[in-house]
């Protein structure tokens, strides 16, 4: 429906002193995709929705919403958000806070029906302040889509929910893109993220360093992950000779990575069925073994750097 | 900006039902005991009833309060992250303002009608019921500054500093534009000082909506100035502040 992309972030920068949040951010987002903004804290993903939102201005580069200044796709009712530190007044109901917003804008939906979206119509005469956590959310989102946006940005929308109101929570945002809506979400849930969106961008140190499909991403970490309890190493030997031990396990057959935590060592390997030979070869008293496949959270340690190895793989 | 915003603005804040009987009895303690005291005497500086002088003093001083007490509002508001979400609507920085200062005006009126109330109905102030109409009116225009400087404290203070800067600056305006007491018991400086505060000038203008002396341009210029450069001090401050509480 449009030929614009919904985002289009070029050179965007932003220095705070002396400290670069934003480094050189170059993004475009077609309209109708569902990305995952992910990176560690600091990275840089709030602020950058900040400066995207025009709520921030850029030390450098410029930002556009469907191809036009950020602010003038806020007033159009373009672009919904739930922003982090952005929340409801504590003394009004949940239905005046949608009502507020609902005021405000040209072409909103009905406050029913936002509210139905978000799945707060059952809590819709509670105050703000009497919300769980989850609720509270529910309750932002219905804010964030009442001016019935082709645009959506959540900053950490799950956080503070349980499982179930997570649960909910996607179903509802489900809804929303299967009407052909764009989704940007920032996260910390790297399962929501793998699940939930086409494309996976990842921020650290104020850059994107990854940008791809969930299997994209995932496959910057091959391989499977082999991990086990080793009762030799860990009661007749001090660490010393444990840590000879440990090198030894590099050289197992198709071993890139070793890692120990605690009395447990996990073995990243290209072909765990050579892998998994040898070790029984070599070291017969390995118990409580275990395969699986590697998936976000390690693809993202590896992209991010933030990973807390005690040993630098082999063939890396 | 548009009027069901404002209608959902106003009625949320008049809820506000404690800060709103606060606002109201003070002036209205003060005026019963003072107005009985000085009754029917007559003020000739201001050529009126001294009862009449009170009053019109009280209600200024319960219309100031009105309107500055907002800034606990916005702080309140700023510190939850309300002016975010604010941010990512339509709503400008000059539309966020007048709904605000609209907001300070309705308070601040209904203050005013109530010691304009208070003083015919209980200690029988002589007056005109135009002379009423246009004091209050005098008094009601007179309070458009101080909705401003009650966002523009609102907009800076962090949550924790607002009261004191609240009381500084209510007490300030309150001595210095003869709202407490009387100018001529103070120094010759204050009432130098006063020429320049919109809450002297508030009082003067009140007064002269009841009939006394003076004429109405020195304080059109004097408020008019406060009120452009206060407003334009706000609407750059909303535009920038995108802080995260």
């Amino acid at each position: 429906m449009d030929t614009q992309p919904a985002i289009r972030l070029s050179g965007l920068t932003k220095k705070f002193g002396t400290l670069t949040a934003v480094n050189d951010v170059d993004l475009t987002i077609q309209p109708g995709e569902v990305v995952a903004l992910l990176g560690p804290n600091g990275a840089g993903k709030s602020t950058t929705i900040d400066l995207l939102l025009g709520l921030a201005r850029p030390t450098d580069g410029a930002a556009s919403l469907f191809g036009e200044d950020p602010r003038r796709a806020i007033v159009t009712g373009r672009v919904g958000a739930m922003l982090q530190g952005g929340a409801l007044l504590p003394t009004t109901t949940v239905r005046e806070s949608v009502a507020l917003i609902h005021a405000l804008h040209t072409h909103p939906l009905s406050i029913d029906e936002a509210m139905e979206r978000a799945g707060v119509t059952d809590i819709a005469k509670q105050k703000v302040a009497s919300l769980s956590g989850g609720q509270m959310q529910r309750a932002r989102f219905a804010v964030a889509v009442v001016s019935n946006p082709d645009l959506l940005i959540l900053d950490e929308p799950t956080a503070a929910m349980d499982v179930s109101a997570r649960h909910s929570f996607w179903e509802s945002m489900r809804e929303f893109t299967a009407l052909g809506k764009t989704v940007v979400f920032a996260t910390h849930y790297l399962d929501e993220a793998d699940t939930f969106a086409d494309r996976i961008v990842i921020m650290d140190a104020g850059r994107i360093i990854a940008d791809g499909t969930p299997s994209e991403v995932k496959s910057v970490v091959s391989g499977r992950t082999l991990s086990f309890t080793l009762p030799s190493m860990s009661s007749a030997n001090g660490p010393r000779s444990g840590t000879a031990n440990v090198e030894g396990l590099q050289h197992l057959i198709a071993v890139t990575h070793v890692e120990r935590k605690g009395a447990r060592l996990s073995l990243t390997t290209e072909d765990s069925d050579a892998t998994l030979r040898a070790l029984l070869s070599d070291y017969p008293d390995a118990a409580d073994i275990e395969i699986v496949s590697r998936n976000m959270d390690d693809a993202f340690m590896a992209l991010t750097g933030s990973e807390g190895t005690e040993f630098e793989g082999a063939s890396k | 900006m548009n009027i069901r915003y404002l209608g959902l603005e106003l009625a949320r804040q008049l809820r506000n039902a404690r800060a709103i009987v606060f606002v109201f009895a003070v002036p209205i303690v003060m005026l019963l005991i003072f107005g009985s005291v000085y009754g029917a005497q007559f003020d000739k500086a201001a050529h009126l009833q001294w009862l009449v002088v009170t009053t019109i003093q009280m209600g200024g001083y319960g219309a100031m309060m009105a309107a500055l007490s907002q800034a606990f509002t916005i702080v309140n508001e700023r510190s939850v992250g309300w002016n975010r979400q604010l941010r990512i609507t339509p709503l400008s920085g000059s539309g966020y303002m007048v709904t605000k200062v609209a907001g300070a005006l309705a308070v601040g009126l209904a203050s005013i009608i109530v010691v304009i109330l208070v003083s015919v109905i209980f200690l029988h102030a002589h007056l005109s019921l135009g002379g009423w109409v246009l004091a209050a009116l005098g008094l009601w225009i007179g309070i458009i500054p101080f909705g401003l400087i009650a966002i523009l404290i609102g907009q800076f203070a962090k949550p924790s500093f607002a009261q004191p800067l609240f009381m500084v600056t209510f007490l300030g305006l309150a001595i210095l534009g003869g709202l407490w007491v009387p100018l001529d018991i103070l120094p010759g400086w204050v009432s130098n000082v006063a020429q320049v505060v919109p809450s002297y000038w508030l009082n003067k203008l009140g007064q002269m909506g009841a009939g006394g002396p003076g004429t109405v341009g020195t304080p059109a210029l004097v408020l008019g100035a406060w009120t452009i450069v206060l407003a334009a001090l706000i609407t750059w401050r909303y535009r920038r502040d995108s802080a995260r509480a």
